[in-house]
């Protein structure tokens, strides 16, 4: 921590009251700050948490998924599945928005299915089944995708919050501190010269008196 | 008196900058259910949208109250002695929380980091950090040294 004294133009009481504003200033900043640190901190440790866990998840459910579709493959025609692709959803639409998060901007994608109309009897209930797990494993890379970019942008804000808090706690405050209490030890060594000066006055006053 | 200026400026604008998602306006529940996109327009002029199905699980706590809620919930921060605690204020919003967070309901609420941290991962989208600059008129400008 810098115990550095700041320079001066003149030490009086009125640089002191200066000083002390300043200080009261850099601790509320030094607050608002590491509050904003503090929720940004745990907002990139759950990001963290949540892409390790969908990316795992994804693997498993794709090797879950490409289990059932061959074994749904060795009994269905491969035109019963395109025509079953075809129909089943009749659109798939990805929203790009952006949330807000202790002032930093986030994606946020929400995905939107709109079913087919279709006869579920005309077809073998394990292609719904297959089509469902793969459409699981895309909504969870949807998300994985939302969840990477923020994990990024949290990351970037981070430190740049973290350089700053750094820079108030172990540069700017602590040298305020110095300087203020500088100021008081000047303040308090004139005082007691004074007082000594004031008493060698009297005593030389006195001695004159009585001469 | 450059360095005074150069931090109360630097104080402005970081209170600038972790409220000025705050929404310009407000929406209630039932109104951003009603939304094919549910969003606000916050102070900044960006748009915060809401996930649909936080909103759903929103109305399914509070049931008849949809119309009274609006969102995003403030969680205003303030700095506790060694961790920063969050409060809400309003009596449906701190309806929500508490059935969310299975504690006892109580307005204003008080939220703790862990708290947060679930807060945030079941509704996260519909709650917002506001540091109140009320809370920093308790740093007064004489510190003992």
């Amino acid at each position: 921590m810098s115990q550095q004294i700041l320079r001066l133009a003149r030490p009086t009481k009125i640089e002191l009251i200066r000083l002390r504003r300043r200080l009261a200033t850099a601790r509320r900043l030094h607050r608002v700050l590491r509050d904003r640190l503090l929720i940004l901190t745990q907002e990139l440790v759950a990001l963290y948490r949540e892409v390790v866990e969908s990316r795992l998840r994804i693997h498993e459910e794709i090797i879950r998924c490409e289990k059932e579709l061959v074994r749904t493959s060795s009994y269905v025609a491969p035109w019963i599945f395109e025509e079953f692709s075809n129909v089943r959803i009749k659109s798939f639409s990805v929203v790009l928005g952006s949330r807000i998060v202790a002032g930093v901007r986030l994606p946020l994608l929400e995905h939107e299915v709109v079913e087919g109309h279709y006869d579920p009897s005309a077809y073998p209930i394990t292609l719904k089944e297959v089509s469902e797990c793969y459409e699981g494993v895309l909504r969870n890379i949807i998300r994985l995708a939302e969840t990477e970019i923020s994990l990024l942008e949290v990351g970037r804000e981070v430190q740049k919050v973290k350089r700053k808090v750094n820079a108030l706690e172990n540069l700017i405050i602590p040298r305020l501190r110095a300087t203020i209490k500088y100021l008081r030890m000047k303040f308090e060594e004139r005082e007691r010269e004074d007082k000594v000066r004031r008493k060698r006055i009297k005593q030389i006053l006195t001695r004159k008196a009585r001469i | 008196m450059g360095e005074d200026k150069t931090l109360e400026y630097l104080l402005e604008r970081e209170l600038r900058v972790v409220n000025s998602y705050i929404a310009s306006k407000r929406k209630s529940l039932a109104e951003l259910l009603r939304e094919e996109h549910p969003h606000v327009l916050t102070l900044s002029g960006d748009v915060h949208m809401f996930r649909k199905s936080e909103l759903i699980l929103a109305k399914e706590v509070i049931g008849e109250d949809a119309e009274k809620l609006m969102l995003p919930i403030y969680v205003e921060l303030i700095p506790a002695q060694t961790t920063t605690t969050g409060v809400i204020r309003e009596e449906i919003a701190t309806k929500l929380v508490s059935t969310i967070l299975g504690i006892n309901h109580a307005t204003p609420l008080y939220v703790y980091p862990i708290q947060l941290a679930e807060l945030r991962r079941k509704i996260g989208t519909l709650i917002q950090y506001v540091v109140s600059p009320e809370t920093l008129k308790e740093i007064g400008d004489f510190e003992e040294i």
